[in-house]
């Protein structure tokens, strides 16, 4: 086992990049508003598919939902396989006040994650700061008709004009996706969920704040229990908060949390009722050549995501995505640069807060590929297996759709070759947070500040 | 190429060309310290500020926090006097859940081994649960650390000068609480509010020493607290409440009758209240406020025990 860990480090000068800089992803579809005025409502805070890839759900700062379909008829079609339109649209979170403590409670969407599919209906957590929500959304094909006591358009009939007797049928009507609230699980964060995670009992799901992780049934909203605290008993002792965190994708008792100072701990909660000993500890020494101001600020973890095998576990940083063996807590078994060449600019980008920006990263569906966001609406995708790493854009100005993307490379010289970009001339303004995959096809779904991004892959 | 609109260049440095990032700080021990006063100035500005992003998350905060106190160990380590403006030992956290949960003890020794341990009892007062709660538990809290933070919240109000009316409420408030005041009457005072008044205190507070003027605190902050504190007691008793032990602690114009808010409205409304409804008394009360704050820091000092 120990003869297969290697650590690899990709840095600019060996980028190998795909060919002749172009790449086998295609922009499939962009959707929102493509004009630069972009009302902060609109902004798109959470992505996510499903498990059976059908359905993406995207949430905004303005407490929506809205969830596409992939196309039903050109499904079978490969080149037509990444098409999705809006199928249900909702209000789930609203702003509220929280008059004790004078504050405003945001209804961002922060993370929304789907339940695994048992009935014709599908079902969603979404959270926001403060509370969590079960969403059924359900399809409605058929309406009974031939009541006896009302009219088809709803009004009453008189009894006495009754002569005949009949029973309702379900006739066929319009496709109606309806959305409700099944669930609402309050009161019990007092600071801003992070993370939510299901678990995969299908019956359980934690949620994450910057200080505790609890536990809930998804049943039961009176209820929740904790299972991580950090919070010192003086708080102007705190100098750690919980990130990020997630449960195992096949062991019910396992779940990670990874926190501000760039550890992860993996739990379990057969050890004990309350899990603030950890069963491991994932860490890297910190490399003191790199040591800067800012070491503690980019090492925070800003997601933690658990490889489909159970296996591995992928941490994303503010500079790198490191993959790690869950048997191995001492170094990542791979780490891959996102974008190095902003080591020289933390000072600025701690300046204008962009070094506190969270950015999320996924797996591809049988785990040989990562993917994560950068800035100038770039995200970065790594082969794992063929040890190669490209960087791509989203913009919808870039090609038509069917067209392969070029990959970009950011250089720090003056020379500018086609497809090169010097770093001060990137756009921090433009970024990208929010990435899924879906869970079998290599189709990509991201968010740049308002635009819903979908890539395909073509096959060689 | 990269789209359209305003591509927005990342922000250089304003200093000087030595801040030209290079990767090398130990190149030039200048650049080195010059990086860190930058560095330092930041931290300092973005823990006073309201991030560009309306969420101002613990998590950041606590970043920040951790990175002035690597800097301020690293100042102290060099021999060089840090000045008192920086946070010693405590972080600057302003957590806004406030003293109560301290005093209540942290929810973890409620634990069992073997049994989960419902979120309800995390925290002993519902209330922190429940935004809407009406039920608040009553607590004293120890007056030690109504001292120190009294202390140190004081010291800042000297950076606070054209904020004087807060001031008296610090002293009105506080005062009672301090010297138990028989006149002090518990019931007028909810827990929350109490909790309110140390929870911003806290806020304020960012060293355990009792050095003055802790790094200075944004108005908005102390107004808050200030609000909540109107909206929970009775505005007649803090406008016209004359104990004994509020007196030396009042300003000799007797202002501590009148209480300003931030807000100048506010101000203009209190000063009809407490003066028949002339609203020129305010100017002159805050006059005599500022003339009053060393009196005040100094009596504080000597009940403290500084």
């Amino acid at each position: 086992m120990w003869s297969s860990c290697w650590t690899y480090s990709l840095n600019l000068s060996s980028v190998p990049g795909d060919g002749d800089g172009q790449s086998r992803w295609c922009l499939s579809q962009v959707k929102g508003a493509v004009d630069d005025d972009v009302a902060e409502a609109d902004i798109i805070s959470a992505v996510e598919f499903n498990h059976s890839g059908e359905l993406l759900a995207t949430g905004d700062r303005g407490g929506r939902i809205v969830i596409f379909q992939q196309e039903q008829e050109s499904k079978n079609l490969p080149q037509c396989r990444a098409e999705y339109n809006v199928y249900s649209t909702f209000q789930s979170h609203e702003p509220e006040f929280d008059y004790l403590k004078s504050l405003e409670i945001e209804e961002k969407i922060n993370k929304i994650r789907w339940l695994p599919q048992k009935n014709a209906a599908h079902f969603l957590l979404s959270t926001n700061d403060k509370t969590i929500k079960l969403w059924k959304i359900s399809e409605r094909d058929k309406r009974p008709e031939g009541y006896n006591l009302k009219e088809e358009d709803g009004r009453y009939r008189h009894p006495s004009s009754l002569t005949t007797l009949r029973v309702p049928v379900f006739q066929p009507m319009d496709l109606m996706v309806e959305a409700s609230p099944r669930r609402v699980y309050a009161n019990a964060h007092t600071y801003h969920i992070n993370s939510i995670s299901v678990n995969s009992d299908n019956e359980t799901y934690l949620s994450a704040d910057d200080l505790r992780i609890n536990l809930w049934h998804l049943d039961f909203t009176d209820r929740s229990f904790n299972i991580v605290d950090i919070k010192p008993a003086n708080m102007e002792e705190l100098t750690e908060v919980i990130t990020a965190s997630e449960f195992h994708p096949l062991q019910c008792n396992t779940f990670v949390y990874g926190s501000s100072k760039g550890s992860v701990r993996l739990c379990d909660m057969r050890a004990s009722a309350l899990c603030d000993q950890h069963s491991k500890l994932f860490e890297e020494p910190e490399d003191p050549s790199t040591r800067s101001f800012f070491s503690e600020i980019i090492s925070s973890i800003s997601d933690v995501k658990f490889s489909h095998s159970g296996r591995y576990m992928m941490t994303r940083d503010y500079l790198t995505l490191k993959i790690w063996d869950l048997h191995m807590e001492s170094r990542p078994v791979e780490t891959y640069q996102v974008h190095g060449y902003l080591r020289s600019k933390l000072c600025s980008l701690y300046e204008n807060d962009c070094i506190f920006d969270k950015f999320e990263c996924c797996w591809r569906g049988d785990d040989s590929e990562v993917m994560t966001g950068s800035y100038n609406n770039f995200f970065r995708m790594f082969n794992r297996d063929a040890q190669r790493d490209s960087t791509l854009e989203a913009s919808w100005e870039n090609g038509s759709p069917g067209c392969p993307l070029k990959t970009w490379r950011v250089c720090t010289g003056s020379r500018r070759k086609r497809n090169e970009i010097g770093v001060d001339c990137l756009d921090f303004s433009r970024k990208i947070l929010y990435t899924s995959w879906h869970p079998q096809d290599n189709i990509v779904a991201l968010a740049t500040v308002n635009n819903l991004y979908i890539f395909q892959e073509k096959p060689n | 190429m990269l789209g359209k609109g305003l591509k927005r260049k990342l922000e250089q440095e304003d200093e000087n060309d030595v801040m030209k990032m290079s990767s090398h700080q130990e190149a030039s021990p200048t650049c080195y310290w010059l990086q860190r006063q930058t560095v330092l100035n930041l931290s300092l500005l973005k823990l006073h500020s309201r991030p560009v992003h309306s969420d101002p998350g613990l998590a950041r905060r606590v970043l920040i926090t951790n990175t002035l106190r690597h800097i301020q160990d690293e100042l102290r380590g060099e021999g060089i006097p840090v000045p008192q403006s920086f946070p010693c030992g405590g972080t600057p956290l302003g957590v806004v859940d406030g003293y109560r949960e301290r005093s209540a003890g942290c929810g973890v020794e409620s634990h069992s081994e073997g049994s989960l341990t419902p979120v309800s009892r995390l925290e002993e007062d519902k209330h922190l649960l429940l935004c809407l709660s009406p039920s608040v538990t009553r607590q004293q809290p120890p007056s030690s650390i109504i001292k120190d933070s009294f202390t140190s919240a004081l010291a800042e109000i000297e950076d606070l000068c054209p904020t004087v009316g807060i001031t008296t409420l610090f002293s009105t408030e506080t005062g009672r609480s301090l010297t138990s005041d028989p006149n002090f009457d518990e019931s007028r005072y909810t827990d929350s509010d109490l909790s309110e008044m140390n929870s911003s205190l806290d806020s304020v507070s960012l060293v355990s020493d009792p050095a003055p003027s802790a790094f200075g605190h944004t108005p908005s902050l102390l107004a808050d607290f200030s609000l909540d504190d109107f909206l929970f007691t009775e505005l007649d008793s803090l406008l016209f409440d004359s104990t004994p032990c509020s007196s030396p602690l009042s300003t000799s114009s007797g202002a501590s009758k009148v209480v300003s808010m931030v807000t100048d409205d506010f101000v203009k409304t209190l000063a009809g209240y407490g003066n028949g409804g002339t609203s020129q008394s305010t100017l002159q009360s805050n006059q005599t406020f500022k003339l009053d704050l060393n009196e005040l820091d100094h009596i504080m000092e000597v009940l403290v025990g500084s």
